[in-house]
């Protein structure tokens, strides 16, 4: 078999990305209450299972799952939130390419923990808040100490890997949730 | 001016840059707004920066946006300012967290939104055409961006079904009503997906040649204005870590 | 230049559409109407020649199939394109691009033909299909029609030998197909190959050479247009075809007797946000209750706006409908009229055909919902996923829930857009049985055929105001027939043919009575009533 992507998997790839980001972006209107923002960590991942495990049903080649990773970082890029999502996902979505040739593109746990794996990308949109703390803090001088003690409070340090491993998390529960919905509607409708 | 996901009346755009620098003003609004790269020494340079995309939709005749983001940020900066030193406990982390967010977000997420509402997909990729971005890149973007409408368009649709029925999320089961949304939407976008890799196989897509555009890009005096506002914090950087700063 | 020799072929995951042994020849220059029920294999002999098949759908396929000197079966995808271009039935799912002017150039850049020439070729195809008013525009702000033409802008501009059209029409008005017809016409005469498969046959008769019938994945009749024309019809009907002609059609359920309530509405306005004016104006509007109603209208008139403002969907949408002595507002209209919408795939949600008929129910009753579905035929399917179901089917379990719901006012939005005679016939059917002493329906639709099997009344709407408000008496019948028949083409002189006699003596036609006397027999049935 040719393993080679041809034009049919790019569209396809294309299509679950469009699909993916749209659920994607819906759900992190939830962010604007910056409340909220660690909680799409979680949610996004979730929601975001569903697409994605449909998407894998279609990945019989190498590069699709590096490609929708790619892309999603250019849109984070691309919407203002920096470049940090896209070198994030650049890496989680090769590693998560590797994840699903080993269960030879058939396995269903394999496909679970890659759909953790390929949720990694939103923990990039965090690490803004935690490298060059101190430089970026020391432009507020004007805003007193306690300001700049109050931040270091609000964001410790040990945040950012708990949000990584939550991502990873909720990607897997999101794995699970697509799972559940492709057993149930998808594979009866014909579309896998 | 009516906002869309993607630019697609090519006349009264207003001012007009080539993709690449939009690029380019991206990545630097990502390092030093976002990032705050350098921000202890290049502090003039951070309120410069903020007010960029303020202009650019300012030119782009989206004078209602830019002015409601510049009274958004102006009045983070007063609650930081005045508000918060006189708060205590959760209000104190609610409202200086949203400040922050605001201040540092509010200016990339902006520019983001004028490059994303200005510049048409055919631009885009011939922009990416000429960085030598691989195909395989390329269609799926052009495919993703020409989707995104189609998906919003199959789930209102839905959205109005589900209304008709009344299915609501607050009605029943929410984890139904989430199901009910999402099924729906997941098989109609697949099925329409189905026809547009058919039409777009049976125009020649995939064959081994080399793609041509028709689109026209290239730089012009607003780019290299643009570019050279993106180019100083890099330099003024670069002097601060040579010590002349 | 078509060559297809002894072709079978199944679908993969499907048993319709289906080919047997078939073989047939098409010059260069011919114009053939492929013809036949749904699932008789038509599409399936389209996308063999566009090479879709097997490259796309998968299958099992014996024989050959050639293009001029390419073999189809072998050859890649990109490789036919060249020679082949396809239009296919959705305008909405076509189009690759965002734009009109690089969907245009889409083919000719995947050939990489140098930017200078695909600008001529861009220009040139738009001037020869009259599509230059609609350069560098948005695709998703143009109607059906006009996506059609960009979509066969788009493959002219590749400049094919061959051309493949799947049901071109489906969803689009008179006005549409007329230019429709301008198009084939100049393809025919720049020479090129065309064969279209297609249900609505009326349009195409002075058009095509040949037409080639098929059914259950056989080629039954194969003859010239001529011949083909002359075949009465009840002929036609019984081969499962759409009427040739559609001057001579009857209404069938006119003879209803007259329920004597109305429904008004008062004050019925409605203004999209961004428009200037005012999107739907229908200061006052009375209609038989009880009835079917069509709703009929050029694409772009107002029709679904009107729809869905009646369904109390557009929450801005001032007036009131007052019937049976309740008087009610948008939001109270949410819960007396059901729409069953065009793309029936945005309504089905659940897992079984069971639980949709259940969920429109207010008080789940799974008796009540098995007899509905027992009324339509649906009971030995309810355990099945909704969206396996075919097309039809799909339609009727969307009709079950909206019987479940037990509204008054139930609306239809295009339900036989794509269907054949057959299956048309089906619906109306279930509508005029839905159809009760205190339910009305609204059908919006293009079908004149389904208009007369089924409708009691007309409401013509232009520009979101209404035109024409009548019953499809004797009256309205013939107003009717000029507002569509304006697009068909004139019979001429139907003359007996030489070829009839040939015909007949082969054994597998028999030529029916003169069309002429035929419609003479439908006009006594309705003067008598």
């Amino acid at each position: 078999m040719n393993n080679k992507l041809n034009a049919k998997d790019l569209i396809n790839v294309g299509i679950f990305t469009a699909i993916y980001f749209v659920l994607v972006f819906a759900f992190s209107m939830l962010g604007v209450i910056p409340i909220f923002m660690p909680l799409l960590c979680v949610v996004v991942p979730i929601i975001g299972g569903v697409p994605f495990m449909l998407f894998l049903t279609k990945v019989k080649k190498f590069g699709m799952i590096l490609i929708m990773s790619l892309l999603t970082g250019l849109l984070m890029l691309l919407t203002g939130m920096g470049y940090f999502a896209l070198i994030v996902s650049a890496v989680s979505g090769l590693i998560a390419e590797f994840v699903i040739r080993s269960g030879g593109y058939k396995s269903a746990s394999k496909a679970i923990l890659t759909s953790g794996i390929f949720s990694i990308w939103i923990w990039g949109n965090y690490i803004l808040l935690f490298i060059n703390r101190e430089a970026y803090f020391a432009t507020r001088q004007s805003f007193g100490q306690e300001y700049i003690d109050a931040l270091t409070n609000l964001t410790p340090i040990w945040i950012c890997p708990v949000l990584l491993v939550v991502a990873f998390v909720s990607g897997i529960i999101g794995g699970l949730f697509g799972r559940v919905l492709l057993k149930k509607h998808f594979i009866k409708a014909g579309i896998v | 001016m009516q906002w869309s996901i993607l630019q697609t009346d090519v006349d009264a755009r207003g001012l007009v840059l080539d993709p690449r620098t939009k690029l380019l003003l991206l990545i630097t609004m990502a390092v030093f707004v976002l990032g705050g790269v350098g921000s202890a020494k290049l502090s003039f340079f951070n309120p410069v920066l903020c007010l960029v995309p303020f202009f650019l939709l300012l030119l782009s005749h989206r004078v209602k946006t830019a002015m409601v983001s510049l009274l958004l940020y102006i009045l983070a900066y007063l609650i930081m300012l005045f508000v918060v030193p006189h708060t205590m406990g959760l209000i104190n982390y609610l409202l200086l967290g949203t400040g922050v967010v605001v201040m540092r977000l509010l200016p990339g997420i902006l520019t983001g939104m004028y490059v994303l509402s200005s510049t048409t997909v055919s631009e885009f990729t011939a922009a990416m055409r000429k960085i030598h971005v691989s195909e395989k890149l390329i269609i799926p973007l052009s495919v993703m961006f020409r989707f995104f409408p189609t998906v919003i368009d199959e789930y209102s649709s839905i959205k109005d079904a589900m209304c008709m029925r009344g299915v609501n999320f607050g009605g029943r089961n929410a984890g139904k009503a989430l199901e009910y949304r999402l099924v729906p939407l997941m098989i109609c976008s697949v099925k329409i997906g189905q026809e547009l890799s058919a039409a777009a196989l049976t125009r020649g897509l995939g064959g081994n040649v080399h793609r041509t555009n028709v689109c026209r890009i290239g730089f012009h005096i607003t780019d290299t204005v643009v570019m050279a506002l993106c180019a100083a914090p890099y330099v003024g950087l670069l002097l601060s870590w040579c010590g002349v700063l | 230049m078509i060559e297809i020799e002894n072709v079978s072929f199944s679908y993969a995951n499907s048993e319709d559409g289906a080919l047997s042994d078939v073989s047939f020849r098409v010059q260069k220059g011919e114009v053939v109407l492929l013809c036949g029920e749904s699932g008789c294999g038509k599409t399936t002999i389209t996308r063999l020649i566009n090479g879709l098949i097997p490259h796309y759908y998968e299958g099992e396929l014996t024989g050959s199939v050639r293009v001029g000197e390419l073999d189809v079966t072998k050859a890649e995808l990109y490789e036919t394109a060249r020679v082949v271009g396809s239009v296919f039935q959705n305008p909405r799912s076509q189009f690759f691009c965002v734009d009109t002017t690089s969907e245009i150039a889409f083919g000719c850049e995947n050939m990489s033909l140098p930017e200078d020439e695909i600008r001529q070729r861009i220009a040139e195809a738009a001037e020869d299909l009259e599509v230059t008013t609609l350069l560098g525009r948005s695709i998703f702000k143009l109607s059906g029609g006009e996506k059609q033409r960009v979509a066969c802008a788009s493959v002219a501009a590749m400049r094919p030998e061959v051309l493949v059209l799947d049901e071109p029409t489906s969803n689009l008005d008179m006005v549409a197909i007329k230019k429709l017809r301008k198009i084939l016409l100049l393809w025919k005469k720049q020479g090129r190959t065309i064969i279209i498969a297609e249900h609505r046959l009326h349009w195409l008769m002075d058009i095509c050479d040949r037409v080639v019938y098929m059914r259950c994945g056989k080629v039954k009749a194969d003859c010239r247009m001529q011949e083909f024309v002359l075949m009465g019809a009840c002929r036609f009907k019984e081969m499962g075809l759409r009427p040739l002609y559609l001057e001579n059609l009857a209404p069938r359920n006119s003879c209803r007797k007259e329920h004597g309530e109305s429904i008004l509405l008062s004050d019925f306005s409605f203004r999209y946000k961004q428009a200037k004016t005012l999107t739907l104006d229908i200061g006052g509007l009375a209609l038989p209750k009880g009835g079917i109603i069509a709703v009929i209208g050029h694409n772009g008139a107002g029709k679904t706006t009107f729809a869905r403002c009646l369904c109390g969907l557009e929450k801005s949408c001032k007036g009131v409908l007052k019937e049976g002595g309740s008087v009610q507002k948008a939001r109270q209209r949410l819960k007396c009229c059901y729409m069953v919408m065009q793309d029936v795939n945005h309504q089905l949600f659940t897992e079984t055909v069971l639980d949709e008929v259940l969920l429109s129910m207010r008080k789940p009753d799974e008796a009540a919902a098995e007899k509905i579905l027992d009324s339509l035929d649906l009971l030995p399917v309810r355990k099945l996923h909704p969206m396996s179901l075919s097309g039809g089917q799909k339609q009727r379990v969307a009709i079950a829930s909206a019987v479940a719901s037990r509204r008054d006012i139930i609306i239809f939005d295009e339900p036989t857009s794509g269907l054949d005679l057959r299956h048309m016939q089906e619906v109306s059917e279930n509508l005029k049985q839905l159809c009760g002493q205190e339910r009305s329906l609204f059908i919006i639709t293009h079908d004149l055929e389904l208009i007369m099997e089924c409708c009691t009344h007309i409401l013509h709407l232009e520009n979101g105001r209404v035109i024409g408000n009548y019953p499809l008496d004797f009256e309205g019948c013939k107003r009717l027939e000029l507002l569509f028949g304006s697009a068909s083409v004139n019979r001429g002189n139907a003359l007996e043919s030489p070829f009839e006699n040939r015909l007949q003596n082969s054994g597998s036609f028999k030529i029916c009575k003169h069309p002429k006397a035929v419609e003479k027999k439908y006009m006594h049935q309705n003067m008598a009533n």
